[in-house]
């Protein structure tokens, strides 16, 4: 049974007092829900001394509708997005996702910001402090060996967010404030491919808005899993599409699962203004496969999820592109 | 080697617990399911993982359902904490823990606490529920007796009946 | 005449100790006063295997707040559940053959102080090769992990029955395959933790635990302290869960009363989720090649299995294990001629134990979908594969097994007729399937582990002046209800109110002794000595009743806590009357005592290891599995179940149900998710995210049918009822996937990755296939 470290919880009611309470490095950490944060904790991965609880600053945790876009921020629970009539009826593929994340209890305290900035992943990080000492640690924590990749230097932890997809092709944008600034940047521009360091956030830099822009394309998450509730994703796949007169004129596929990051997917030009059929369909599934890079992170095998993606993308699409008649809640 | 908390990490912190209000002192790190079971001696709040795999803990903030041992006490202050203990009035069994024990929702009972509190959760926001929507609810509970078919009856029993 | 009268057993009965449950009072061993208890923790070995240089506690014992530190230096003993098989020393002593086995624990004034100690300790290792599987243990090279086992085998088992190679002769089909079964676990909701009061004054302790075994408990903590067993205590509060992982003393329970003695005091050790999973006792890796004849007709022939388990670094219950696979090949079909082979293997893993099933469910696993397999090529029907081979109760196999009661016929039926396997099979569409199986599972060893020449099972009932009838039994209720079956069975003898029976149950200080809630033998078992107890009782209560009467005893009838005469109209005598008279006629509260012991005839054959797998009742099963598989995402969706057993007779219909509706979905984790997983030795399975046990989210319907072939022997024709459904869920659901696609799965879990290599690899077979179509 591990001890939780002995910790101060601050409560700013802005973001500015929010910001001015992190003591830089990883002696502070900002909080919302904790459901990543405290199991982390109780396994040993980190020592804060002051967690800083965002869940007190009103201004993140509201959304509204704006220019015909959405603000949500980023203390806003999944609970809440779920529940949203305006976010379930114009970004489906945003309440899906929230949806899948965990269990109930979960999404009552979990937030967006919280799984945008979720920490990643892998088998050999995830652990007690027993475990992993006997492990002689690993890069992306105290050690020296990433045990996926021995030979290699770079840590492989997978990003395992389920909303970045869909919010990636949605075209989302986020606001970072910090000390002294504040920007307003793709939500692609958060992440970086290393497990070990995966948010592009200086520790005192902090999310704090997420922005849907007006008129959202047709969107579809789609999460596998191997049972029917709790997982992280083995990989998840948002694709977004327009067709007109049965070809198609817009795609966007994110994924998450597969890689340290969230990422859009490369390439989706070369597949605009095409028939949507099978083979369309066939070189979507292998720009998937080509793109994402699964590494033995999880007990079921990489292989699998480079494959699962791939089918999951497929399957998306061919619902978008009214192909099939299913939906793509497949969980 | 016991490493007090300085005394700045350790406050009083006021809630409403089963209906009664009560001030605790507790350090900002102490987990509300040890505050439940070690200061308040309410240990029908169970823990059977290491954190936020299982669900015993599940009880109801605020009436939504949040895991104890995820949750920092200090995250409770000013808000409405209800355990497994305190659904029984007068020592009438709530509807819900009615329906378990006459129709065997619960086995052996180590997940039972939590099952019934993520239930009642969901019975306040949609008093008759499908099986769908219990699985749903539940589904961060494991049960490894039951196989869930006798929970899924007992909810479904529990939402016929009037609260 | 005792099917007669039933106004208490055959009834739904909610459990007598439910209330507790549902409100949250029920007092598990985490649950009780532990505010003045020092805190245990474990030092664990971080390696496989290696010898013990040194380990250096003088930190940890100087370091403020340590009461206690104890290492292998503090027990010279050995335990382990059987008496020629104890080769396990509480915290490791020389040498350590696992990542995770105990080498230090200390207890202190706090958790964090506990953890403080543990990273002071020292230890140094010389480093030996570590063996992660069978086929490496087995290595002509590699070297033992027990010396007086060379070659790591723990059991080689060679068991002949029958004339093999006529009976495979004699088959029109004869098919040889290899299946491979994954390490699962128990993961019982409650983790394992001990609470252990020391009396320096006295020398005596008490502990509480998580076990299914308080007898077997207290054998070992008197081995293992050297203690008397009168100065010690043990007690079982509320289990949170069992499946045979508390089916042997655990080396947690020894080193909580280490550190209990060491300090002087009350030691609480809780272990973490990771270390309940490290502690296992779960069910082996097992590889089992299966050879089976068939006529065109369907009948068995012949039957040659070799079975290698992997067994983990310690014996427990591993001999016992190997048994059970050979011995459980028979008893459920006619099988002329068996040959047996098996292995249990020493590997540098947590030690394997019994899990729900024990012995039987990887080799009905691969039985089951062999059967299918040889149906499918003589275009036979599942079920009328297994009708042509079933036995005829009374009789006896091969092994010696003796099968008193056989309602597997039945059971095929109401399956067959419930899913609509006639109508429906063939006609599901794409990737959906109907699968079925069978399987059976003992009503309790007939012979017991520790031989005594005591009674397989002893019960009191206590009556006094305030006419309520306690119940005393040394067995575990873990959940399953036997406590309520208890009452049950002494209400329905006695004629009296469900409610006015109360039971004391596994107190060492207050309760007869009992082996244990292990293979379902406390129903059958303790249930016969609560009916043996409870005529003694009612024979006192109904010769005074007769004196009060002026009736002959023979004339006094009891029913509706009401004593009578036979024949006659009056209003008899209220049972609170009557307790008073039999209190007066025998000077005071009454204690009687019932027991029940296995004919030696029911004890198994001659051969060597011939008792494993002999009972006195066979419970029986057979379950139809409907599915959906992805075949782009692998994902197998289980849509519906449908089971019918055979327990004789249900004495707890509701109980009977969930027992059975929890055995269908271990079984379906087991099949579909479950899988302990090591990476050099070091097991990374140990959460609920990586041990998948099933979510309510994936669970099916299970409809359940109850069939009572009234076993002469049982408890009311009772017999077993949580095990035996296990068994053939996982070959029906491979056999209903080959249904829905034709797919052939013959490794388990069937997780959505094998699934596609599967898919994969059959589509590469058909592609060169064709390629050579098209050559030729």
């Amino acid at each position: 049974m591990e001890v939780l470290p002995r910790f101060e919880v601050v409560r700013p009611s802005t973001v500015a007092a929010a910001i001015a309470a992190h003591q830089g490095g990883q002696a502070s950490r900002f909080v919302a829900g904790g459901t990543d944060l405290m199991v982390n904790l109780r396994h040993g991965l980190g020592t804060p001394e002051r967690l800083i609880d965002l869940r007190h600053i009103p201004a993140l945790c509201t959304i509204a509708t704006e220019n015909g876009g959405m603000t949500i921020g980023a203390a806003v629970t999944l609970a809440e997005i779920l529940a949203h009539p305006e976010i379930r009826h114009r970004y489906p593929a945003l309440a899906t996702a929230a949806g899948a994340v965990g269990a109930p209890a979960h999404r009552e305290a979990a937030t967006i910001g919280g799984n945008l900035c979720l920490d990643t992943r892998c088998v050999f990080y995830n652990r007690s402090a027993w475990a992993r000492e006997a492990n002689g640690f690993c890069l992306k924590h105290r050690g020296e060996t990433c045990h996926v990749a021995p030979t290699g230097q770079r840590c492989h932890a997978a990003f395992s967010g389920d909303l970045a997809p869909a919010l990636l092709v949605y075209g989302a944008t986020i606001e970072i404030a910090g000390e002294a600034s504040l920007r307003r940047v793709p939500l692609s521009d958060l992440y970086a491919e290393d497990g070990a360091a995966h948010l592009r956030l200086a520790p005192n830099e902090l999310l704090t808005r997420i922005y849907l822009p007006p008129d959202p394309w047709p969107a579809l998450y789609a999460k596998a899993r191997a049972r029917g509730a709790i997982d992280f994703p083995l990989a998840g796949v948002a694709v977004a599409l327009r067709a007109e007169a049965g070809e198609v004129v817009g795609l966007r596929a994110a994924l998450t699962g597969t890689n340290p990051r969230p990422f859009l997917l490369a390439g989706v030009e070369a597949l605009h203004g095409e028939r949507l059929d099978e083979s369309w369909l066939d070189r979507l599934g292998k720009l998937v496969q080509k793109q994402v890079s699964p590494m033995r992170t999880t007990l079921l095998a990489a292989q699998y999820r480079r494959r699962v993606a791939s089918a999951l993308a497929r399957r998306l699409a061919a619902a978008l592109g009214g192909m099939t008649a299913e939906g793509g809640a497949a969980a | 080697m016991q490493r007090d908390p300085p005394s700045s990490q350790v406050k009083i912190r006021r809630f409403r617990l089963n209906g009664r209000m009560r001030d605790v002192l507790v350090a900002d790190s102490t987990l509300l399911v040890e505050t439940l079971r070690e200061t308040f001696g309410l240990t029908g709040t169970k823990q059977g993982c290491d954190g936020g795999e299982c669900g015993a803990c599940t009880v109801l903030i605020d009436g939504k359902p949040r895991l104890a041992c995820l949750t920092r006490t200090e995250e409770c202050e000013g808000r409405d904490v209800e355990t497994i203990e305190g659904l029984a009035k007068n020592g009438r069994m709530s509807r819900l823990q009615r329906a378990f024990h006459e129709r065997l929702g619960t086995q052996c009972g180590y997940c039972t606490p939590g099952m019934i509190m993520a239930a009642e959760g969901l019975l306040r926001r949609n008093p008759m529920p499908d099986a769908a929507a219990i699985r749903a609810a539940l589904a961060g509970n494991l049960c490894r007796c039951t196989g869930y078919v006798k929970i899924i009856e007992a909810v479904e029993e529990a939402a016929r009946q009037a609260p | 005449m005792l099917q007669n009268r039933r106004a208490v057993v055959g009834q739904p009965t909610p459990l007598i100790d439910g209330i507790e449950k549902v409100t949250g009072t029920a007092k598990y061993t985490a649950d009780l006063p532990i505010a003045d208890a020092l805190i245990g923790r474990i030092l664990r070995s971080p390696v496989s295997h290696a010898r013990i240089l040194r380990i250096d506690t003088a930190a940890a014992r100087a370091l403020p707040g340590v009461r206690a530190v104890v290492t292998g230096e503090d027990c010279a003993q050995t335990y382990g559940v059987l008496p020629i098989a104890m080769n396990e020393y509480p915290l490791a002593r020389e040498r350590v053959r696992y990542r995770g086995e105990p080498l230090a624990a200390v207890a202190a004034v706090d958790a964090e102080t506990a953890a403080a100690a543990l990273a002071l300790i020292r230890c140094e290792f010389e480093i030996l090769p570590a063996y992660e599987t069978a086929a490496a243990a087995l290595a002509p090279d590699a070297i033992p992990l027990h010396p007086d086992k060379p070659g790591n085998i723990e059991r080689a088992v060679h068991h002949r029955f029958g004339d093999v190679d006529a009976g495979f002769a004699q088959a029109d089909l004869v098919r040889e395959h290899v299946y491979r079964c994954a390490e699962v676990a128990h993961a019982q909701m409650e983790r394992n933790a001990a609470l252990v009061e020391y009396d320096p004054a006295r020398d005596s302790l008490t502990i509480w635990s998580t076990t299914q075994v308080p007898y077997y408990v207290h054998l070992m903590l008197a081995r293992c302290l050297e203690m008397e067993a009168s100065r010690i205590r043990v007690v079982k509060p509320f289990v949170g869960g069992g499946f045979g992982a508390r089916v042997e003393t655990l080396n947690f329970e020894i080193i909580a009363a280490l550190l209990a003695r060491a300090a002087g005091g009350k030691v609480f050790l809780p272990l973490s989720r990771e270390e309940s999973f490290l502690t296992h006792r779960g069910r082996p890796e097992t590889e089992i090649r299966l050879k089976l004849g068939m006529t065109r007709a369907g009948r068995l022939t012949a039957c040659a299995c070799e079975v290698v388990q992997r067994g983990g670094a310690y014996a427990g219950y591993g001999i016992v294990t190997i048994l059970y696979a050979g011995a459980l090949l028979q008893g459920l079909y006619q099988l002329p001629a068996v040959a047996y082979d098996g292995l249990r293997v020493y590997t540098n893993t947590p030690p394997c134990g019994a899990m729900r099933g024990h012995g039987s469910v990887d080799v009905r696993f691969a039985f089951e979908a062999l059967l299918d397999r040889m149906a499918r090529e003589l275009g036979l029907d599942p079920f009328a594969v297994r009708r042509a081979n079933l036995l005829t109760a009374p009789c006896e196999t091969l092994n010696g097994l003796r099968v008193e009661s056989y309602g597997l016929g039945e059971c095929l039926d109401r399956v067959e007729e419930a899913s609509g396997w006639r109508q429906r099979r063939g006609r599901l569409g794409h990737g959906r399937g109907l699968g079925m199986a069978c399987s059976h599972y003992v009503s309790g060893a007939a012979k017991p582990i520790h031989w005594t020449g005591e009674p397989h099972a002893v019960v009191h009932l206590r009556l006094d002046f305030d006419g309520g009838v306690t119940l005393l039994t040394g067995a575990a209720d873990i959940g399953q209800g036997s406590s309520t079956v208890m009452a049950e069975i002494a209400a329905e003898m006695l004629g009296i109110r469900l409610d006015r029976v109360r039971v004391v149950a596994a107190d060492s200080a207050l309760t007869p002794k009992d082996n244990g809630s292990y293979s379902s033998r406390v129903t059958f078992m303790v249930g016969n000595a609560t009916i043996d107890a409870a005529r003694a009782l009612l024979a006192r209560l109904t010769a005074a009743a007769a004196e009060r009467l002026g009736v002959p005893e023979t004339a006094v009838q009891c029913e509706n806590e009401t004593f009578f005469a036979a024949g006659n109209d009056g209003p008899g005598l209220a049972f609170a009357e009557v307790v008073r008279a039999a209190l007066a006629r025998e000077g005071g509260a009454i204690t009687v005592k019932g027991t029940f012991t296995c004919p030696v005839a029911f004890q198994g054959g001659k051969h060597k290891g011939g008792a494993v797998g002999a009972t006195m009742g066979f419970s029986y099963a057979a379950q139809v599995v409907e599915v959906a598989v992805d075949d782009e995402t692998g994902l197998v969706t289980v849509e519906n179940v449908w089971v019918a057993q055979d327990c004789g007779f249900a004495i707890n219909p509701l109980a009977v149900e969930g027992q059975i509706q929890g055995a269908v979905l271990m079984g379906m984790g087991q099949a579909l998710g479950e899988e302990t997983r090591y990476e050099k030795g070091l097991a990374v399975h140990t959460s609920f995210l990586d041990y998948r046990v099933p979510t309510i989210g994936e669970s099916p319907p299970i409809s359940v049918h109850i069939v009572e072939s009234v076993d002469p022997n049982g408890p009311f024709g009772a017999k077993e009822a949580s095990e035996g459904a296990l068994a053939s869920f996982p070959p029906a659901l491979v056999n209903a996937i080959a249904d829905a696609l034709g797919l052939e799965i013959d490794t388990l879990p069937v997780t959505p990755d094998r699934v596609l290599d599967a898919l994969a690899r059959r589509r590469r077979a058909q592609r060169l296939a064709q390629a050579l179509e098209e050559a030729l």
